[in-house]
C-alpha cells in the first residue's frame, strides 16, 4: 500500500514533555516515551536503531525518506534495537519492500510518519533535548494523557544506563591478526563496529561489562585498553568511572564517546549536558595527533568541559563546528579518546587511522 | 595557514559561448570565483569571449578580456597582463583544454605563471582513460573493461572472457556508427561482423556493459592538506546509458545503504588522492549493479563542472567561490560557511529535503533528429525543484519545465517511449501507471529503480483518488499538494477550472511554507535568505507590506531562444535595486545561473515560474511588486495572472505590454506613426492563406500566433510550399490559433535596436545591425555595432521611432524593436516590451550600462536624477561583432540551413579596431576556422550567383581554388572565374559530399531556397558539420568571412580589456 493512501489510517503523536504536540500517522510498534534526539545522517537508519547509545531515546531522522534501501542484519551494531520510537517524514512501505518498518514493529519500536520534522528539529535546536512519547490516540488531549504516563513510567530506571545496555558478562573473542596485541574492551553499550575494527588488529580481545572491576581487567593482562561508546549520563556511570580511575598508568587506554566523557572524568575533568548534542555523519574534526581535518559520525548528548581538564591532559581533537573538546590525550597517563566515532557506521571511514594509532601505542 | 602570500594577480578563465554540456554554469561559477579573489584584495583578470554572461561584466574583476579562448589570443594578454598565476579549473573543458594548450607550448613556464587548481598532469591523468585506468587499478576501484579486437576470432575469445552484455564501438567512425549494444551471444556474433566492416581500420572496442546500472555522481572537494568532504551525492533516475546531463537527477542520493554510500564515499576519495587533484572541486561518477551492488568507475573530472553548480543550489554550499578560495591557499577549516556564519566549511552538507533536476530538451527545434538520448548530452538547460519527498520535488520540477500547468501531461503511452530513453519518458513513466502497468513491467521496459517507479506510481495512484472521491476535502486537498500536485493538476482530474482549485485552497487555508536551505537540515541556527516552497510545514503568515522591496521573475530553464543573456539583465537589475536600496527576492527555477546565487539578491526563493508558484511566494513576501520585464517571455506571459489577483507589476503597465504584444494594436499605432509593417493576414487554414499570397504575394513568412524563438516559422516561396506547410503544421493552426502569413522583405537589412524609457526620459542602447539578410533568425544572425551598412540618416530615423514608439506604448523600462531596412524604407518587425537578447551584447560593446538605466526607470527615476544625454552609444571607439554557436555537431540529422527558427545556443563577441578585426575574432571565438589556403567549394542559388561573382574572384586571387556544382560553375567560367565542376549527390559519384567527406575542401558556401532544394543539399551542410568545416549558408555571411579571412593573414590581433561601465 502507498505511503499516501494510507495516510488515512491511525493518527499517532509525538508529545514533548512541558511543550508541543506533532500530529501525524501512526505506523505501528507499541507507545513509547524517551528522550527525543534529532539525527542528520542521511542514510544508516538500521545502523542507528540497533546502537545502543540510542538507548532510551526517541530518533527524529531530518531525511526525510526512510527505509529506502531495505534492511540487512550484517548492519546491526548490536543484537537488538534500542531506540523508543521512529519519527521521520516518510518511510518505504510498498508491496516490494517494507521491510524496515515491519522490523520497527516487530521490535515494538513506535514509528511516526508525516511528521513535519523539520519544525520539529528548529523546536528542539531552540528548546534542548526533551523527553516525550510516540503514541497513539484519536485526539491530542488524549495523547497526552497516555504520553505522561509512559513518560513517568520510563524515568523511573537505574541511573546508570550502561548497566541496561551493555554485556551480563565478559567475552571472548579471536581476532584476525595473530601477532596483533591483546585488548580489554569496556562494555558501556559497545557498538559492533568498534569490535569489528578491533579484531581485524588484534590477537584475542575480551569485552568486560560496563561494572566489571579493575582487577578483573587486570587479570587478563590486556595489552591496551578500549573504553567504549555507551548512552546515558556519564557522571551516573560510577562502577566503571571507579575501574577507569584505578586503570589509568596500568596499560595504554583509548576511549570512545562514553568511554572518552569517563576516562577525562576520571582525569578529573567535568561533563556537561549539550543543548541539543552531536547526533550526524557530517561533523567536522581538526585531529592534532594524526595532523588532519576530517569528517566524523558523532552521536552523544554530553560533552567534556574544556575549561575543566586538569594540568597534563592535551586537547588533541576539536569539534570544528562549536569548538569544543572532541578527543583528549594524557601523555604520562599513556590513555586518549575521542568523543566522536572513529567506527562510524554509519557515517564516513575518516577517522579508522584512529584504531591503528591506538594499537601502535600497545605493540 | 593562510593563502599563498606571493600571489597579486591572477588569470581565470572563462568557457566561452554557451554549447550543449558547457552553458551558464560556468558563467556561475567564474562569477564566483571572480567575487571571492576580488574579496580577497587579488588582482584579477578575466578571459572569456561570452558577452551575455554576468562575468565579462567589467565590474566584476580588474579587468575583463572579452577576447576568443584561443592560445593566439590569450598569449598577447598574458604577456601584456603578467599574471602570478591561472586558474583552469572554473571554465569547464574549454578552460582546460586551453590551459593545456598554453602549457605544452611553454607559454606558462617562460612567462612564470603557475596554474592553480589543477596541473596539467592532473588533467591529463583525469581526460587519458589509459591513465585514468591505470589509476583507477592502483587504488583497486573498478571501471568497465574493454579490448580492443580485429577479427571475428578474437572476438570470440573476448566474449568468451567477458560475457555478456558487451558494447561495440567500433573505430573511427562518426557518431559511434555501426556499433551498439550485444545482450546475447547470438547477437553479439552478428554484430561484431557489421561493426568490423563499418570501422575503416576493422577496429572494434568491445566493452563491458554498464547498460541499465544505477549512476550516481559524488561532488566533492579537497584542499591542499588533503581535507576531504562529499558536498553532495546525485542519484540518476535515469540509469547508465543516458547522458548525465540529460537524465533526470536526484540529490541527495537515496537507494545506497550507508555501507555502500561510505564505500563509494571511500573510493572517491582513493582516486582524488590518486589522480593528484591539489585543491578544489571535483566530480566523480560512478554505476552500480542493480542486484549485486557492484560498483564501477565511469569518470572523473578534476574541476568545477555542470553538477556542481547543481550541487551547489541543492545543498547551499558555494562550490566555486570556495574552490578559488583553496586554489589561492586556503584550507577547508579556514573558510567559514557562508550560510550559518558560524561552522567551516570542511563540512558535509545534511539536507532535510528532496531535490530534482530534470532537463530540457529542443529536438523540436531540430526537424529531422531523432528524439532519443544516449550517451551524448542533447539537452539544452535544466530546471532543479526543491521539496520535501521526492514526489514533491519531481512535480514542482515537471512544473518548472514551462511546459504543462499540470506537470505530467497525460499521453498516449508508447511502449518505446519508455524502453527508449527520449525526452518525453517521465510523461510516460506517469502514464505507464495511469494505464495500469505494473512497477515490475516498467522496469523491465525502463531499468528504473524500483524506487523511484514506486515514488512515481503512488503519484499514478493518487490521481485516481483525485478523480474518483466524491468530494474534495481538506484532507484530499492537503495531501495533493503534498504530493507536489498543481492546482491545475488538481483541477484536471477533478474537471473542474484550476481557479476553483485555488480558491478552495484559499478557503481551506492551505497554503506552502518556505523553508529554509541551510547546509545542516536545522542543526545550526542560519540567516541563509535561500527559500523553497512546501506543503509539509505549519503555514506561515505572509509578511507585512515592505515597501522598499521588489521582486523580480528571473527566466527560468536555458532553452534556444530564451538563456544566459536573461539571466544577464536579471542579476544586473537586482543589483541595480539593491543598490538603490530596495531589497530585492529573486524566483528563479534554473540551476546554473548567476540569479540562483544565494547571495545575488537578497532573497532567492527557488521556485517554478508558474502562476501558482509566484503568486504564493509574492503573497508571502508582500513586496511593492514585481517585475516581469527581466526575464524574458517567461514573466511576461505569467504577468497578466499575477495582475489580476492585485500584485503590482513596476514599469511598463500590462497595457503598455498588449499594446507591443498584440499584433493588431500594435500594426495600428505603426499605420498611425506611418511606420511600415510587412503586410500580411491571418489564415485558419489554406484557402485563407492562399487568398491572403494572392495580396502580399511570395515569398510569405508563416508562424503559428504565439511562438517563442521561432517555432514553426518558415519562410514560404510557392503555392506547394505553402501547402506542405499546412499539411506539417496542421495541428498547430486552426480557427483557434490562426496562422500568420507576412510579406517576406527579401534581401533586407535587419537591425535590432534596444531602448530605456522613464517617466521623462530615454536612452538608446545601440542598434545593433545583423550580418545576415533579414529571414535568418536575429538570434542566430551575426551582429555589428556600430553598423557598418545602415545609412547614418536611415539610423537616426530609427532611433526618432523607437523613442516616439516608446512614449506612445507607455514603455516604463525595457523596448526591443526588430527592424528590417530596404531601399531606405524602415519596416517594423517585432516589438518586445521587454530586455531582450541583443542588451548584453550591446552593453559590452557600447559601455552604456543599458540594464541599469532600465531598473532605474522602473523605479520611476526622472531626467534630472538621471541625465540621459550623457549615455551616447556613438561615441564607442570599437567595433563589437557578435558570433553565433550552433549545436548541430549533436543533433545528428538535422539541417544546418539558417531561417526564420532560431538554433542557435549560444553567443560570442569580437571586438577589434575595425570591423574586419573584430569579425575575425568573432568567427574565431564561434569555433570556426579560418582556412588560410585550399579549395573552395560553392553551390549556389541562382540569385546569389552574380552578387557572389566578385567574392569568387577575390578568393582566386588570395590563393584558394575553387569547386562548384554544374550551374554555378557554369556562371563562374562564363565570367572567367577557374572554376572545376564537381556532381551534386543525385548526379552519381564521386560527387560533392564525397569530395567534402575526403577532405579536400577548406569551406563551403552554399546558398539555397525552396524547400526541394533545400533537401536536395542538406548533405552538403551535414558532412561539413561531421567533419568541421565551415560551411556559409547565407551570401551576406559569405561577404563576410572573407573579409575575415584576409584579415586573419595579418596574424597580428589587439587586444584589450573592456572599458568600464559609464557610471551614474
Amino acid at each position: 500500500m502507498a505511503n499516501t493512501a494510507s495516510a488515512l489510517s491511525a493518527k499517532g503523536f509525538l508529545i514533548i514533555e512541558d511543550g508541543p504536540s506533532f500530529e501525524g500517522v501512526w505506523r505501528g510498534g507499541t507507545p513509547q516515551a524517551g528522550e527525543v534526539v534529532f539525527n542528520t545522517s542521511h542514510s544508516g537508519y538500521e545502523e542507528m536503531a540497533t546502537d545502543p547509545s540510542y538507548f532510551s531515546q526517541i530518533i527524529v531522522n531530518t531525511a526525510p525518506q526512510q527505509g529506502n534501501y531495505s534492511v540487512d542484519r550484517n548492519f546491526w551494531e548490536s543484537e537488538r534495537i534500542w531506540i523508543r520510537g521512529f519519527v521521520c517524514l516518510e518511510i518505504q512501505n510498498s508491496a516490494r519492500d517494507s521491510h524496515w518498518l515491519s522490523r520497527l514493529s516487530e521490535a515494538h519500536v513506535p514509528v511516526l510518519t508525516d511528521i513535519d520534522t523539520r519544525t520539529l528539529v528548529l523546536y528542539l535546536r531552540s528548546q534542548g533535548t526533551k523527553w516525550g512519547a510516540v503514541v497513539r490516540a484519536e485526539s491530542e488531549p488524549e495523547a497526552r494523557l497516555q504520553a505522561g504516563e509512559l513518560m513517568a513510567k520510563a524515568k523511573v530506571m537505574a541511573p546508570d544506563w550502561t548497566l541496561h545496555v551493555c554485556r551480563r558478562f565478559a567475552e571472548d573473542i579471536v581476532g584476525q591478526n595473530p601477532r596483533g596485541p591483546r585488548v580489554a574492551v569496556l562494555d558501556f553499550g559497545v557498538k559492533e563496529n568498534i569490535l569489528r575494527e578491533l579484531k581485524l588488529r588484534v590477537r584475542e580481545l575480551r569485552v568486560f561489562p560496563s561494572n566489571a572491576s579493575a582487577n578483573d581487567i587486570k587479570a587478563y593482562k590486556p595489552d591496551g585498553i578500549l573504553l567504549s561508546n555507551g548512552p546515558g549520563d556519564p557522571v551516573e556511570v560510577k562502577d566503571g568511572l571507579r575501574t577507569v580511575k584505578e586503570l589509568l598508568g596500568f596499560r595504554y587506554i583509548f576511549g570512545i564517546c562514553m568511554g572518552h566523557q569517563i576516562l577525562s572524568l576520571a582525569l578529573g575533568a567535568r561533563t556537561y549536558k549539550l543543548k541539543f548534542g552531536h547526533r550526524g555523519s557530517n561533523h567536522p574534526i581538526r585531529d592534532e595527533l594524526l595532523k588532519k581535518v576530517y569528517v566524523t559520525s558523532q552521536n552523544h548528548g554530553y560533552n567534556v568541559d574544556q575549561q575543566s581538564l586538569p594540568p597534563g591532559v592535551e586537547v588533541t581533537h576539536i569539534n570544528l563546528n562549536d569548538k569544543t573538546v572532541a578527543g583528549i590525550a594524557h601523555a604520562d597517563l599513556k590513555c586518549m579518546s575521542v568523543q566522536f566515532h572513529p567506527e562510524s557506521h554509519p557515517g564516513p571511514h575518516d577517522s579508522v587511522g584512529l584504531f591503528d594509532y591506538f594499537i601502535k601505542q600497545i605493540t | 595557514m593562510p593563502r599563498h602570500k606571493n600571489l597579486k594577480k591572477i588569470v581565470i578563465l572563462g568557457s566561452g559561448p554557451i554549447v550543449i554540456g558547457q552553458a551558464c554554469e560556468f558563467d556561475y561559477s567564474g562569477t564566483q570565483a571572480c567575487k571571492a579573489l576580488m574579496k580577497e584584495g587579488l588582482e584579477v583578470i578575466l578571459i572569456n569571449s561570452n558577452p551575455a554572461t554576468i562575468m565579462t561584466d567589467p565590474d566584476i574583476a580588474t579587468r575583463v578580456y572579452v577576447e576568443p579562448l584561443k592560445v593566439d589570443f590569450i598569449k598577447p594578454i598574458l604577456e601584456k597582463e603578467r599574471p602570478d598565476a591561472i586558474i583552469p579549473t572554473l571554465g569547464g573543458q574549454t578552460a582546460l583544454n586551453l590551459a593545456l594548450e598554453l602549457e605544452k607550448n611553454g607559454i606558462l613556464q617562460s612567462l612564470h605563471i603557475e596554474m592553480l587548481g589543477a596541473k596539467s598532469e592532473v588533467i591529463r591523468a583525469a581526460e587519458d582513460r589509459e591513465k585514468f585506468c591505470r589509476i583507477l587499478d592502483a587504488v583497486g576501484a573498478r571501471y568497465p573493461k574493454s579490448t580492443m579486437v580485429r577479427t571475428y576470432e578474437e572476438a570470440q575469445v573476448v566474449a568468451d572472457k567477458m560475457g555478456m552484455p558487451l558494447v561495440l564501438r567500433p573505430n573511427f567512425t562518426l557518431g559511434g556508427g555501426g556499433g551498439g549494444i550485444a545482450f546475447s551471444r547470438e547477437e553479439y556474433n552478428s554484430k561484431i561482423n557489421i561493426a568490423l566492416h563499418e570501422s575503416p581500420t576493422s577496429e572494434v572496442l568491445v566493452e563491458a556493459s554498464i547498460w541499465g546500472w544505477k549512476e550516481f555522481e559524488l561532488e566533492i572537494m579537497r584542499d591542499r592538506t588533503g581535507t576531504f568532504v562529499v558536498i553532495c551525492s546525485i542519484e540518476n533516475l535515469d540509469p547508465c546509458g543516458v547522458h548525465t546531463g540529460d537524465s533526470v537527477t536526484v540529490a541527495p542520493q537515496q537507494t545506497l545503504s550507508d555501507r555502500d554510500y561510505q564505500a563509494m564515499r571511500d573510493e572517491a576519495c582513493k582516486i582524488v588522492n590518486a589522480v593528484g587533484v591539489e585543491t578544489g572541486g571535483a566530480n566523480i561518477q560512478f554505476a552500480v549493479h542493480p542486484q549485486t551492488g557492484e560498483r564501477f568507475v565511469i569518470e572523473m573530472n578534476p574541476r568545477v563542472s555542470r553538477s556542481s553548480a547543481l550541487a551547489s543550489k541543492a545543498t547551499g554550499f558555494p562550490i566555486a567561490k570556495i574552490a578559488a578560495l583553496l586554489a589561492i591557499g586556503y584550507t577547508l577549516d579556514e573558510i567559514q560557511n557562508d550560510i550559518t556564519k558560524t561552522t567551516p566549511s570542511c563540512y558535509e552538507p545534511a539536507l532535510d529535503y528532496v531535490v530534482t533536476k530534470i532537463p530540457k530538451f529542443a529536438f523540436e527545434k531540430f526537424p529531422g533528429t531523432k528524439d532519443s538520448l544516449s550517451t551524448q548530452m542533447k539537452s539544452v538547460g535544466e530546471v532543479m525543484a526543491i521539496g520535501r519527498t521526492f514526489k514533491e520535488s519531481l512535480q514542482k520540477a515537471m512544473l518548472a519545465l514551462e511546459t504543462d500547468a499540470r506537470g505530467f501531461t497525460p499521453v498516449e503511452l508508447a511502449e518505446d517511449k519508455l524502453s527508449q530513453p527520449n525526452s518525453a519518458r517521465m510523461l510516460h513513466l506517469m502514464q505507464a501507471f495511469r494505464n495500469g502497468l505494473t512497477i515490475d513491467e516498467v522496469f523491465k521496459l525502463t531499468q528504473v529503480s524500483h524506487w523511484f517507479l514506486e515514488q512515481i506510481s503512488e503519484l499514478a495512484q493518487f490521481e485516481k483518488n483525485l478523480s474518483s472521491r466524491k468530494e474534495l476535502t481538506e484532507d484530499l486537498l492537503k495531501r495533493a499538494k503534498r504530493l507536489g500536485f498543481s492546482d491545475a493538476a488538481i483541477a484536471h482530474w477533478r474537471q473542474v477550472k484550476p481557479d476553483e482549485i485555488a480558491n478552495q485552497r484559499r478557503q481551506f487555508n492551505l497554503r506552502p511554507t518556505f523553508f529554509q536551505v541551510d547546509t545542516c537540515a536545522g542543526e545550526f541556527q542560519s540567516e541563509t535568505p535561500y527559500f523553497y516552497s512546501t506543503y509539509w510545514g505549519p503555514i506561515n503568515s505572509p509578511r507585512p507590506k515592505n515597501e522598499k522591496s521588489i521582486l523580480v521573475l528571473g527566466s527560468g530553464p536555458n532553452r534556444i531562444g530564451q538563456g544566459i543573456e536573461f539571466d544577464y539583465s536579471c542579476v544586473r537589475s537586482v543589483n541595480r535595486f539593491r543598490a538603490e536600496g530596495f531589497s530585492v527576492v529573486m524566483v528563479n527555477s534554473n540551476p546554473e545561473t548567476v540569479s540562483t546565487d544565494y547571495d545575488t539578491a537578497n532573497e532567492l526563493f527557488f521556485e517554478p515560474l508558474t502562476t501558482e508558484h509566484v503568486t504564493e511566494v509574492l503573497r508571502f513576501v508582500n513586496p511593492l511588486g514585481f517585475v516581469g520585464q527581466l526575464g524574458g517571455q517567461t514573466p511576461i506571459s505569467i504577468a497578466p495572472h499575477l495582475v489580476e489577483q492585485g500584485f503590482k507589476i513596476l514599469g511598463s503597465s500590462l497595457d503598455a505590454i498588449d499594446l507591443a504584444e498584440d499584433r493588431g494594436r500594435f500594426n495600428k499605432i505603426c499605420e498611425e506613426f506611418k511606420i511600415e509593417v510587412p503586410r500580411s493576414g491571418l489564415a485558419a487554414n489554406i484557402d485563407d492563406a492562399k487568398e491572403i499570397v494572392g495580396r502580399v504575394h511570395y515569398p510569405v513568412l508563416c508562424r503559428p500566433s504565439y511562438v517563442l524563438g521561432g517555432r514553426r516559422m518558415e519562410i514560404i516561396e510557392n503555392d506547394s510550399e505553402l501547402e506542405s506547410y499546412f499539411e506539417r503544421h496542421a495541428s498547430f493552426i486552426s480557427k483557434s490559433n490562426l496562422c500568420l502569413v507576412d510579406e517576406f522583405i527579401e534581401r533586407a537589412l535587419e537591425v535590432d535596436v534596444d531602448i530605456v524609457r522613464g517617466r521623462d526620459w530615454a536612452v538608446i542602447g545601440g542598434i545593433v545591425e545583423h550580418i545576415e539578410a533579414a529571414g535568418v533568425h536575429s538570434g542566430d544572425s551575426m551582429g555589428v555595432i556600430p553598423p557598418q551598412r545602415l545609412k547614418n540618416e536611415t539610423a537616426i530615423k530609427i532611433e526618432e521611432l523607437a523613442l516616439r514608439l516608446a512614449d506612445r506604448l507607455g514603455i516604463i523600462g525595457f523596448l526591443n524593436l526588430q527592424l528590417a531596412v530596404k531601399n531606405d524604407v524602415i519596416y517594423m518587425l517585432e516589438a518586445n516590451p521587454r530586455s531582450s537578447r541583443s542588451v548584453p551584447f550591446m552593453v559590452k560593446a557600447t559601455g552604456i550600462p543599458l540594464v541599469d538605466l532600465g531598473a532605474l526607470a522602473i523605479l520611476g527615476k526622472t531626467r534630472a536624477e538621471i541625465k540621459p544625454e550623457r549615455f551616447k552609444w556613438r561615441d564607442i571607439k570599437t567595433v563589437s561583432v557578435k558570433g553565433v554557436v550552433f549545436p548541430f555537431k549533436k543533433f545528428f540529422e538535422a539541417d544546418t540551413i539558417l531561417g526564420p527558427e532560431m538554433k542557435s545556443t549560444g553567443e560570442t563577441m569580437g571586438r577589434g579596431q575595425d570591423y574586419a578585426e573584430a569579425l575575425l575574432k568573432a568567427f574565431i571565438a564561434s569555433h570556426l576556422t579560418l582556412p588560410q589556403g585550399g579549395e573552395v567549394f560553392f553551390s549556389l542559388r541562382e540569385k546569389d550567383k552574380a552578387e557572389l561573382l566578385p567574392l569568387a574572384q577575390e578568393l582566386l586571387k588570395m590563393g584558394y581554388s575553387l569547386a562548384a556544382t554544374g550551374g554555378t560553375a557554369a556562371y563562374f567560367r562564363q565570367n572567367n572565374v577557374i572554376c572545376e565542376e564537381v556532381k551534386k549527390v543525385h548526379e552519381g559519384r564521386p560527387n560533392c559530399v564525397d569530395r567534402i567527406r575526403s577532405g579536400q575542401v577548406a569551406f563551403v558556401v552554399n546558398t539555397t531556397s525552396g524547400r526541394r532544394s533545400v533537401e536536395a543539399s542538406i548533405g552538403i551542410r551535414r558532412s561539413c558539420i561531421d567533419y568541421s568545416i565551415p560551411c556559409i549558408t547565407e551570401s551576406d555571411a559569405a561577404q563576410s568571412f572573407v573579409v575575415a579571412l584576409r584579415r586573419a593573414r595579418k596574424k597580428e590581433f589587439g587586444v584589450s580589456p573592456l572599458p568600464a561601465l559609464q557610471q551614474f
